[in-house]
């Protein structure tokens, strides 16, 4: 993203009321009903979620996306196992630190976009297990396993999305111990599990004291 | 807290740390690094904040750890700058 983009998205702010209500689901609710754009500030053409169906702020996330043709273009039709590992970063990692440091600086996403950059520390081990293509809706299933000075770790899984399942409507009872016990249907098929994914928002001046 | 006191309750932390081999605590000075004397892997820099919060019975703030070098001077700079804080509160 250019300066000029970032600038941009900074300009184009939320209106009053826009920014009171967002304010008041970030101190009182949940990311469930929020768009991504809305969260995922940082290279908008490199998204790679959908829609949050389950959110508990302190525990995990429920996130999902469906790879479109530019996804996998020049890959066999085949959604790359490294664009897996970032869409579960930006559902996990970047959206629920995001949420959380903008409830701690009572702010909206927007706000905290000109101090920090999300950035990854570090990917533990990852397992594949099987194959999405375009047009394959899936889940990022994550748990949050640590969170402190503006750094989260991460475990959780992706799994692939019975065809015309109402995502939401499964997951709105779902719950944190169904969470960490990956409760949920036989007809989700794994597609591959995550360990100690890594990020942590860094302030921008860090970022730029070389240049 | 004399800085000497601090290095060695700072290594008491660094012993109960996995991925420090414990011989290559032998000697460690000001100057060690964590990563490069040490081979610590970087992500363990913030185990070891989390570690020294408690054995020092201190809070660092979000700033503190983004500015926190990697030197064992580093860290112990960090205690004593945060202690003073605490007491100035």
């Amino acid at each position: 993203m250019t300066e000029e983009q970032r600038l941009a998205i900074l300009k184009g702010a939320l209106t009053d009321e826009e920014r009171a209500a967002f304010l008041k689901i970030i101190q009182e609710g949940d990311l469930v009903g929020v768009s991504p754009t809305q969260v995922l500030l940082h290279g908008p053409t490199k998204r790679l979620v959908n829609t949050y169906h389950w959110h508990s702020p302190n525990k995990g996330i429920v996130a999902s996306y469906t790879p479109t043709d530019r996804d996998v273009e020049d890959h066999f039709g085949i959604f790359r196992g490294v664009d897996q590992v970032e869409s579960f970063a930006q559902a996990s990692i970047v959206s629920c630190g995001t949420f959380l440091e903008c409830r701690k600086q009572n702010c909206t996403p927007d706000q905290l976009m000109g101090k920090f950059i999300p950035a990854f520390i570090s990917i533990g081990q990852v397992n594949f297990h099987y194959y999405l293509e375009s047009g394959d809706t899936y889940i990022c299933l994550a748990n949050i396993k640590f969170y402190k000075w503006r750094q989260m770790v991460c475990d959780g899984r992706i799994y692939k999305v019975p065809k015309d399942l109402d995502i939401d409507k499964y997951f709105s009872d779902f719950t944190e111990e169904r969470l960490l016990k990956y409760d949920i249907s036989k007809d989700f098929r794994l597609v591959a599990e995550l360990f100690d994914i890594t990020g942590r928002a860094i302030l921008i001046e860090l970022f730029k004291k070389n240049e | 807290m004399e800085r000497q006191e601090i290095l060695e309750g700072l290594l008491e932390v660094l012993r109960t740390v996995r991925t420090i081999d414990p011989a290559r605590l032998e000697g460690v000075t000001e100057e060690t690094d964590f990563l490069t004397d040490l081979s610590a892997p970087s992500t363990e820099l913030i185990n070891i904040a989390a570690k020294v919060e408690h054995k020092f019975g201190i809070e660092f703030e979000d700033d503190d750890i983004d500015r926190m070098g990697s030197k064992v001077k580093d860290v112990i700079d960090l205690i004593i700058l945060v202690k003073a804080r605490g007491e100035n509160k």
